[in-house]
């Protein structure tokens, strides 16, 4: 067989294997990667999304140390039954500014991108020291170290906000002069809270873009 | 063999294997009557259990269904088993081939008749169909059947030990696909609408 | 003749790296069996920082995938490398750097994921030094495979080394797309992509790690010690020439079926979802060639339990790649997605693949290498049958309990309302969780048995010094002289 022949070739030259595999295996990802990259609709922000401010930051960074979305999705699917449970489904355009991520793969617990004002910050602080005081089934660990520290100590805040603003999140100089004021005297348990608390809100239902699809 | 009664393959397996091999084990008339008895046992089992106690997925509620669902899923399951069954001794004599057997395909349909015949009496257990109920109760039958198949087919089929522990594995990795296909396809039938109501 | 008077080929490296990963399987699958229990327990992390479920999970997958399955993966390339090039490793100082700094880099690696610092893309955890880290030894790991190969004496690359060799370069380009970012401090820095964009790339890279490590990687493998093992050549030469192209042209699209109905384009969804199932071709075809390889040499299984431990392997092989494509179609998917049927399925793979054919090679490598029959058959016996019965008890725990999960998310009642809670689902599994707790314990208690017996085996012994054989005049690869086109008989690996 002539392929096979030619393979032959392909098969006894070390340079010519690597370079076969590495074009072979990049087909793919250029196909699929740089269009996705280049597609505004994907990193075009929703009308009300909007930066995190240095105590929503501190508290995503928090929620990414813990490894919250380890067992927590923040992607809610265009299903009816997921759009009853958890609110209105997850657009593109809400996560433009979240580096990385934080869709998870699992939910061991509830989908969390729409818990933003579902519950009382008060509530909140009780559960994340002992889940099972609210919720008595509840196998979430409890975070008691949270409290105890200090949110200023949970990564250098204007260093942060610097690097964001490198890569076009809009930062005024003043959002970056006074992070670490708003810092002063918060705990990393409210700073926590107050990303969970503005989680999914950038989102308004009645300027929802296009009606659900036949999803 | 005149005492091969009912239940013989439950207590004593051991020695039927080497009844199927001789050829003595399960007549034809004998298999004709077994098979479909054992076959029918689990969707009966089912369809008495969703109407006494209802579908009971972990602790919530039960979920009662209406009757013609009840039919049609115990009819699809009969017909899964069924699939299952005559598929797998179907699989099993391509295969055997390559592993030497030279036996009729009534040493097949002996050997997974009684392969199988733990878990067709365990199913009784969906008379109350609680999902982990059912787990419990059903994954270590399943254990056993497997042990049953690797003990028996090397001695059924007449082959040395070690082309009926490749054989074996085959067919487990045969009867994994087979089994998650099925998950599968219930699966993908929920989302078209037959089944339980989901809302996608 | 004369040339490989001095030489012995260099496995000393490969010992000790098969003693890494041996450790490193314990430890994390250890760590594995505790975040088991914390699904039952929640409160056994006892207000720990370093115990808390968020940030030990990662340190049971990345202590398996860069702990056990690389070391395994680097010990048996080293080894078959050698072999099939009729050549000591290139730069065997390199490959002892490698070894090394690799086991650093994964301790250094595991105690920074406890401290918290984690960049939170699933298999991509590590921060940045370690990233750096890892980019170089992979360099040093590639410049020793590929310089063996470059230097070997017979013409001829065995088709093993194709698959380590695409292990190599994939992996290196999927690293260091996906982990591009931008520094704060040590342990923090931001993705270079953001929101969806970043799900896009992340998924490409978490799901072709497991096509090129645990699945490419671990092919070759299959592909020296089967044959190898089994004496006898691969059932199909032309089989594997085939399945390998389309394998690395076709898994490489996959990685957005683990997006499915999430806020990515639609179009690229689809893609996933059919390049997936096109991918059932070549993994099914790589299954076949392997079963029929060892059906022709049942004869060794008599005294053997390693060659047990790669057919069942073979048999979890083709049930993962099956069960993979059929959970990327978009209708099943929307059930299995989020659910415990994902964590099942990745441990059919996890446990039934990779660990049982690493075990094999192990139980067969390891008394080979010094020269020692294996402790006790008895004991690898009895490890087959834990091992098995624990990784179907594993399965089916978690597809009964994944998919009632994923069914009640769902389920409504004729009005349309909900039929269950949150609460009251997530309560049902802890049935399901006490069952995966026992398989794993059993799995667990298995793999403690081989590593026992693999230390007995091993323990006070040095390797046996191993020459390269003469290769085969008509094989010869002769540098000085121009390529001339010989015919070769493919599908055996040399001696």
């Amino acid at each position: 067989m002539n392929a096979l022949k030619l393979h032959r070739i392909l098969e006894q030259n070390t340079g010519l294997l690597i370079f076969g595999i590495l074009f072979i295996s990049s087909i793919g990802g250029l196909v699929q990667i740089l269009p996705s990259l280049n597609d505004e609709t994907l990193s075009t922000p929703t009308m009300n999304t909007r930066v995190y401010d240095a105590v929503e930051l501190t508290g995503r960074d928090i929620y990414i140390r813990e490894g919250c979305h380890v067992c927590h999705s923040q992607q809610i699917r265009p299903l009816v039954a997921e759009v009853e449970r958890y609110g209105p489904y997850s657009r593109s355009g809400e996560f433009v500014y979240d580096r990385p991520f934080l869709w998870g793969s699992k939910r061991t617990g509830p989908d969390l991108h729409r818990i933003g004002g579902k519950y009382s910050d008060q509530w909140h602080e009780t559960h994340l020291l002992n889940p099972r005081a609210v919720v008595p089934e509840s196998i979430m660990p409890a975070y008691p170290w949270l409290s105890e520290r200090p949110a200023s100590a949970a990564g250098d805040i204007q260093r942060k906000m610097q690097v964001l603003q490198s890569m076009g999140h809009p930062y005024s100089p003043e959002d970056i002069n006074n992070a670490e004021a708003a810092l002063q005297g918060l705990t990393e348990m409210e700073a926590l809270i107050r990303y969970l608390q503005m989680l999914g809100t950038s989102f308004d239902a009645s300027q929802a873009d296009a009606p659900m699809e036949g999803m | 063999m005149q005492k091969a009664n009912f239940f013989y393959p439950l207590f004593r397996p051991g020695l039927i294997f080497t009844e199927i091999a001789k050829g003595n084990a399960f007549s034809s008339p004998a298999l004709a009557f077994m098979l479909p008895v054992l076959l029918i046992l689990p969707p009966l089992f089912l369809w008495l259990g969703t109407g006494m106690f209802g579908w009971r997925l972990g602790s919530a509620s039960p979920l009662y269904m209406e009757n013609t669902v009840r039919l049609i899923i115990s009819l699809s399951y009969f017909g899964a088993l069924c699939i299952g069954f005559f598929g797998t001794v179907y699989i099993a004599q391509w295969m055997g081939s390559t592993y030497g057997v030279k036996k009729s395909s009534r040493a097949y349909f002996s050997l997974l008749t009684v392969v199988f015949f733990p878990i067709t009496v365990a199913s009784i257990a969906h008379i109350y169909p609680n999902g982990f109920f059912n787990v419990l109760i059903l994954l270590p039958t399943l254990i056993w059947c497997m042990s049953l198949l690797y003990r028996g087919l090397p001695v059924a089929l007449e082959i040395p030990p070690e082309r009926g522990m490749l054989m074996s594995t085959s067919l487990v990795g045969w009867l994994l696909v087979g089994a998650v296909s099925i998950l599968g396809i219930s699966v993908g039938l929920w989302t078209v609408g037959i089944g339980p109501s989901i809302a996608v | 003749m004369s040339q490989s008077n001095q030489e012995i080929y260099h496995d000393a490296v490969v010992k000790r790296l098969i003693q890494f990963s041996v450790f490193w399987v314990i430890i994390a699958m250890g760590a594995g069996v505790y975040l088991a229990a914390e699904f039952i327990w929640p409160t056994i992390d006892f207000g720990q920082f370093w115990l808390s479920f968020g940030r030990l999970r990662p340190v049971h997958t990345n202590g398996i995938i860069f702990g056990f399955g690389v070391s395994a993966l680097m010990a048996t390339a080293f080894y078959s490398v050698q072999r099939t090039s009729h050549v000591p490793l290139f730069m065997p100082k390199l490959a002892w750097f490698c070894c090394y700094a690799w086991q650093l880099l994964v301790i250094l690696g595991a105690i920074s994921l406890l401290a918290g610092w984690t960049s939170s893309k699933e298999y991509a955890e590590l921060e940045w030094p370690f990233d750096i880290a890892i980019a170089i030894i992979w360099v040093c790991f590639g410049v020793v495979f590929f310089g063996t190969i470059a230097t070997r004496r017979i013409r001829p690359i065995y088709i093993s080394n194709w698959f380590y060799g695409g292990l190599i370069i994939v992996i290196a380009m999927l690293h260091i797309v996906n982990n591009l970012a931008i520094p704060v401090t040590f342990g923090k820095s931001y993705s270079l992509y953001a929101g969806a964009q970043d799900a896009i790339v992340q998924w490409w890279y978490g799901h072709n790690a497991v096509g090129f490590l645990l699945t490419g990687g671990f092919l070759g493998m299959l592909y020296y010690f089967l044959p190898k093992h089994s004496e006898q050549p691969i059932w199909s030469y032309r089989l594997s020439v085939i399945s390998f192209w389309a394998f690395t042209y076709s898994y490489i699209w996959a990685g957005p079926h683990h997006l499915h109905y999430n806020s990515i384009p639609e179009w690229v969804q689809s893609l996933g979802m059919v390049m997936s199932l096109i991918l059932l071709a070549p993994s099914w075809a790589t299954m076949i060639n392997g079963i029929m390889t060892v059906s022709k040499a049942w004869q060794k299984l008599r005294v053997d339990p390693a060659l047990k431990f790669i057919v069942l392997s073979l048999a979890f092989y083709g049930l993962a790649t099956f069960e993979g494509p059929m959970m990327a179609i978009r209708s099943v998917n929307v059930v299995s997605h989020f659910t415990d049927w994902t964590i099942g399925h990745v441990h059919s793979g996890a446990l039934g693949w990779n660990a049982m054919i690493t075990y094999g090679t192990f139980y067969f490598l390891v008394p080979k290498l010094v020269g020692q029959p294996l402790h006790s058959i008895r004991l690898a016996n009895i490890h087959f049958w834990l091992a098995l019965s624990g990784t179907i008890l594993y399965i089916l725990s978690m597809w009964a309990g994944g998919v009632s999960q994923g069914l009640m998310w769902l389920s409504v009642d004729d009005y349309g309302q909900l039929s269950f809670s949150f609460r009251e689902i997530m309560a049902s599994m802890t049935s399901y969780y006490g069952l995966r707790l026992i398989a794993g314990l059993i799995f667990f208690i298995g793999t403690i048995l081989m590593a026992w017996n693999l230390g007995m085996t091993m323990r006070g012994r040095n390797t046996v010094p191993v020459t390269p054989p003469p290769v085969p005049e008509k094989f010869r690869l002769d540098r000085k002289a121009g390529k001339d086109e010989t015919t070769i008989a493919p599908g055996v690996p040399a001696a």
